[in-house]
């Protein structure tokens, strides 16, 4: 599911001269890549899909950073062998019945790569610091299941400043809307403050000549926590103090001060119309009286004027007990929470770094880390190297000395970096297609041992947009014309054909232990979706898989609904052979039932934006998980007025049986209820499952411990080379 | 100027989609619309447009969207890396390409000027994405000769600046074999060749002077393209250079970043056009009065 520009075509055709002169000289021998010198154990060189985009975690958005910044920081968990969360930064975590509250212990000789301890304030700030809108954080989606983020991030919950009948200081109020079922209007920031001083950002609790910028007196800043709070850390001297910002957005700083100095409200004036938010976002538990009490209460709205509101981090739920121990709040029960843990939002950033620098502290002389390896060098689009982290606390985890992410966005520069032996090892699915049939055995006879095909958790598929096609009989009728085994041929990378949504590793290829674990036998058709090995397992339901009788019968039906009229329209996105060969079996299959779908091709960025906006019939695109949990990954894809749900599916039994499977904490019973769900889904055929993706590898014989996992996220640092191995006569 | 810059921003913003549209992850309205806000893309066009020129006037080229760094300091980066395998590349083109026109000009309709013009045919003919891959294909996988990809040490060059400057050397060779043959049929030639000048000084000396004009005219475009850094060339040999830089901004809907290299090569080709309009003072007396 790579994203391919239309100069990739040409590239292609570059790559397939070559490997076509290159072919005479396929290497003989078991392995692809060169092994003509001595490995060296010290220096682990990776070939990286590019240049990370961000080196922060609040800011990285893309699959080239997310290896690195598992690396260089610590989160509470982190990534196990199987892509399942295991304890890091935290040892042990408590989840109540109702999956909603989870408290976790921080081990206690974390330290960053200053010498500073690490604590349970630096998780919090970590949080807070991505859900504040300043902050710009592509990832805030990832924490939304706690309380109030969404409202935080978006400036409409606030925590009152005083009492404002009937409600008390304390309690978290949001924007009520004019009319309900509207939005809310815009209002004005509370949070800007003016100083009649001028104000020296400084660390807490430092001097004022410690200070390393200042703001004039009477310019704005934004006040974005105070000393005091639930998730802040408590006053140093026994007087409040103020964290904020002064700057412009994408050029200012940030720092604290003594609070007192904060005597303007720009905005204190302003006039907002607040309620009381839902007791399942007030912060704190919320008992199951109180939630009851909510479907009856009203909630009044009240006129707040700014000075009664505080755009407060109290706000989300989020709490620090000690230096060691942190709460989490969510919402609504959240099985999959902890997973969220090892996620690159939650992965600890340094406040004193990115208060001076914001936008730039990932620089090597600037950065601190907190995980297993430390950055010293960043050239951009050319590699990152990173070093052991000699603050790291297990350092027996990392068994090489230095470690080179090499940024190669070209798939054959990549694939011939590694054979001609610059790098040990490549990033997932990043060599060229054409170069598959060389490498899996299709030309020579045998596959090369290096090349390594897993199961990975991402599907294609195609979006029928609900709205445009409504009848049920024409959607069922062009899933059941496909014949999906024929397509991995087009692919060339042992994709597995599927008619099921959610994808995961095929029931022949499980463990005894895991077959035991998902109730199903080897000899079973399809896959199933490993969450917890050997213990906890999701078996997808079967789809409309090829049935050209059925096809046809649906067809008839749906010939009698004048709401739709040929030629339909099937899309795709530009730039990869693999694709249209694909279009045109489906246009072929389509056809065979006499159905006539034309074919478009579409730049990608045109055909996110087209589909988002549901300008479109069928569209080809897909889906990847970060966790092995369907809840979280797949089945939200579907939900009314998602706007990730691109067919526009809404169906009232699909809601009820998400609605039912939310509240249930016993995680067997929550999937077979999410098992009903999904075959509810599939039976109205918004979305046409096609083939499910393999990670495709080349990693070299004497590289060991590189996890591949479902979904893929290997722990580079735990990598190591074996010196002593040596190839087989 | 004025007009580049506008109609680039113009037309940018008339692409759909946005910078902040969620690809590989999904995204929330709210944490799109976050991110669109601290760039002030919600603001009114007008004063986009405004606060854009403002700054251009200034110098500043903007601020990325992706990586949060000023376009200027983006191109300070990214273009000495795009100039150095440019300036290889010209080179290269500028002194085979020439030499090969000028002596298929001298043989003229020999079998030294077919062969000439045959190569440069191939030249212009070949596409980089074709030529590129088969030099990493012979000299790097087959004999591993030289580096496949990425610029690391003085070697890494060779393949791409060979792949670069073949293309400019085949226009340029049937150019300078143009100039040249006018340049040897004036009089002053025959002057030269009467008054028992060497051949060689005829050719190198006198001829090249007058019949280089073409070349050079060619040589201003050329040399904006060539340092302003080739896309093809700079993804296959994975040069971290402005070329892929620009590219992949189109596809990212990096505003300031597309506007900042537009204006940047604009500026860069207009330089060059006066440069070459002053070597022409240089070469040719003649035009120095006009």
């Amino acid at each position: 599911m790579s994203r391919e520009s239309s100069s990739g075509d040409l590239l292609r055709i570059g790559a397939a001269v070559a490997v076509a002169v290159a072919a005479c000289g396929m290497p003989e021998g078991d392995y692809f890549g060169k092994l003509d010198r001595p490995v060296d154990p010290t220096h682990f060189r990776w070939c990286n899909h590019g240049d990370p985009d961000f080196l922060d975690p609040a800011r990285a958005a893309s699959t080239t950073s997310t290896p690195l910044i598992s690396a260089m920081y610590a989160g509470l968990t982190t990534y196990g062998p199987d892509g399942n969360p295991v304890p890091s930064l935290a040892t042990r975590w408590e989840i109540d019945d109702e999956l909603r509250t989870f408290t976790f212990h921080l081990r206690g000789d974390a330290r960053w790569s200053n010498g500073r301890a690490l604590t349970a304030y630096d998780v919090a700030y970590t949080a807070l610091r991505v859900a504040h809108p300043l902050t710009g954080s592509p990832n805030s989606d990832s924490i939304n299941p706690l309380k109030g983020i969404t409202g935080y991030l978006t400036r409409t919950v606030f925590v009152l400043r005083r009492d404002l009948p009937p409600y008390r200081a304390g309690e978290v109020v949001e924007l009520a809307a004019e009319r309900a079922g509207e939005a809310p209007p815009a209002a004005p920031d509370v949070a800007l403050r003016t100083s009649s001083r001028e104000l020296a950002l400084r660390d807490l609790g430092a001097p004022e000549a410690a200070a390393y910028a200042r703001v004039a007196a009477g310019r704005p800043v934004t006040l974005v926590m105070t000393t005091g709070g639930r998730a802040t850390p408590p006053s140093p001297d026994g007087a409040p103090w103020a964290y904020v910002f002064s700057g412009p957005a994408s050029a200012g700083v940030y720092g604290w001060v003594p609070a007192a100095l904060l005597d303007g409200e720009p905005n204190g004036g302003a006039s907002l119309r607040v309620r009381r938010v839902l007791a399942k976002h007030a912060p704190g538990p919320a008992t199951p009286e109180e939630r009851a009490a909510d479907e009856r209460a009203t909630r009044p709205v009240v006129t707040a004027s700014g000075r009664d509101l505080a755009h407060s981090t109290d706000a989300i739920g989020v709490r620090v007990v000690d230096a060691r121990t942190i709460v989490f709040e969510c919402a609504d029960p959240t099985p999959f929470f902890v997973a969220v843990t090892a996620n690159r939002a939650l992965r600890t950033a340094p406040i004193e770094a990115v208060s001076r620098w914001p936008a730039a502290w990932t620089r090597p002389d600037r950065i601190v880390t907190s995980g297993p390896l430390h950055l010293t060098l960043w050239e951009e689009r050319d590699r990152v190297e990173l070093v052991r982290s000699p603050t790291y606390w297990d350092p027996a985890e990392v068994r090489f000395e230095r470690m080179t992410a090499l940024a190669i966005d070209d798939q054959a520069a990549a694939t011939n970096i590694y054979y001609t032996g610059g790098c040990d090892a490549m990033a997932t699915n990043w060599i060229p297609s054409t170069y598959l049939p060389a490498l899996n055995g299709e030309l020579r006879g045998r596959p090369y041992k290096d090349y390594r095909v897993d199961p990975y958790l991402s599907i294609y598929f195609l979006w029928v947009q609900t709205q445009k096609l409504r009848d049920r009989h024409l959607r069922r009728a062009l899933s059941l014309a496909i014949d999906r085994s024929q397509v991995p041929r087009f692919t060339h990378g042992g994709e597995m054909p599927t008619s099921q949504l959610t994808p995961g590793a095929s029931i022949a290829s499980l463990s005894d232990r895991d077959l035991a674990a998902c109730g199903v036998a080897r000899g079973d058709p399809g896959v199933a979706l490993v969450m917890e090995a050997g213990a906890l397992c999701y078996v997808p339901p079967p789809g409309l898989d090829y049935d050209p009788e059925a096809a046809a019968r649906e067809l008839a039906l749906a010939r009698k609904d004048p709401s739709w009229k040929e030629p339909l329209e099937y899309r795709y996105n530009a730039g990869s052979e693999a694709h249209k060969q694909i279009a045109e079996y489906l246009q072929a299959a389509w056809r065979k039932i006499g159905l006539r779908v034309e074919l478009v091709a579409q730049e990608w960025n045109s055909l996110l934006a087209d589909t988002r906006a549901g300008n479109f019939q069928i569209a080809r695109l897909g889906n990847s998980g970060t966790i092995a949990d369907t809840e979280s990954e797949f089945l939200p894809l579907f939900r009314c007025g998602s706007p990730d749900n691109r067919g526009r599916y809404c169906s009232q039994e699909f809601e009820r049986l998400m609605e039912e499977a939310r509240t249930i904490r016993d995680r067997k019973a929550r999937n077979a209820v999410l098992r009903r769900a999904e075959a509810v889904m599939l039976a109205d055929a918004p979305v046409i499952p096609i083939y499910v993706y393999t990670q495709k590898h080349l990693i070299r014989p004497y590289v060991r411990d590189y996890s591949i996992n479902l979904v893929d996220q290997t722990a580079l640092w735990r990598v190591w080379l074996d010196p002593a191995w040596r190839p087989q006569p | 100027m004025l007009f580049v810059a506008t109609a680039s921003f113009l037309l940018l913003h008339a692409a759909p989609g946005g910078p902040f549209d969620p690809m590989e992850d999904r995204r929330s309205a709210e944490a799109q619309r976050a991110m669109e806000e601290r760039y002030g893309l919600h603001d009114p066009l007008v004063i986009q447009y405004l606060r854009h020129m403002g700054n251009l006037v200034r110098g500043d080229l903007g601020v990325s969207m992706r990586k949060d760094r000023s376009v200027n300091q983006l191109i300070a980066d990214h273009g000495p890396v795009s100039a150095a395998v440019g300036l290889m590349a010209l080179s290269f083109a500028a002194i085979v390409g020439v030499a090969i026109g000028v002596l298929a000009a001298w043989r003229r309709n020999t079998w030294v000027d077919y062969l000439m013009m045959t190569i440069a045919l191939i030249g212009i003919s070949v596409p980089s994405f074709v030529l590129g891959p088969l030099l990493v294909a012979a000299l790097s996988i087959e004999l591993g000769w030289l580096p496949p990809a990425r610029v690391d040490g003085p070697a890494s060059y060779i393949l791409p600046a060979l792949t670069l400057g073949v293309i400019y050397l085949g226009t340029i060779a049937r150019l300078a074999r143009g100039g040249m043959l006018d340049a040897l049929g004036q009089d002053f030639i025959r002057t030269a060749r009467a008054k028992g000048l060497p051949e060689r000084v005829v050719l190198w000396k006198h001829a090249l002077r007058a019949g280089i004009a073409p070349v050079v005219t060619y040589l201003g475009p050329a040399t904006a393209a060539m340092i302003s850094g080739s896309f093809v060339v700079e993804k296959i040999f994975q040069i971290p250079g402005l070329g892929t830089y620009f590219i992949a901004s189109i596809a990212d809907r990096d505003y300031p970043v597309l506007t900042g290299v537009f204006v940047f090569y604009a500026t860069l080709i207009v330089l060059l056009n006066l440069a070459v309009d002053l070597a022409y003072g240089v070469l040719d007396p003649r035009a120095r009065r006009g």
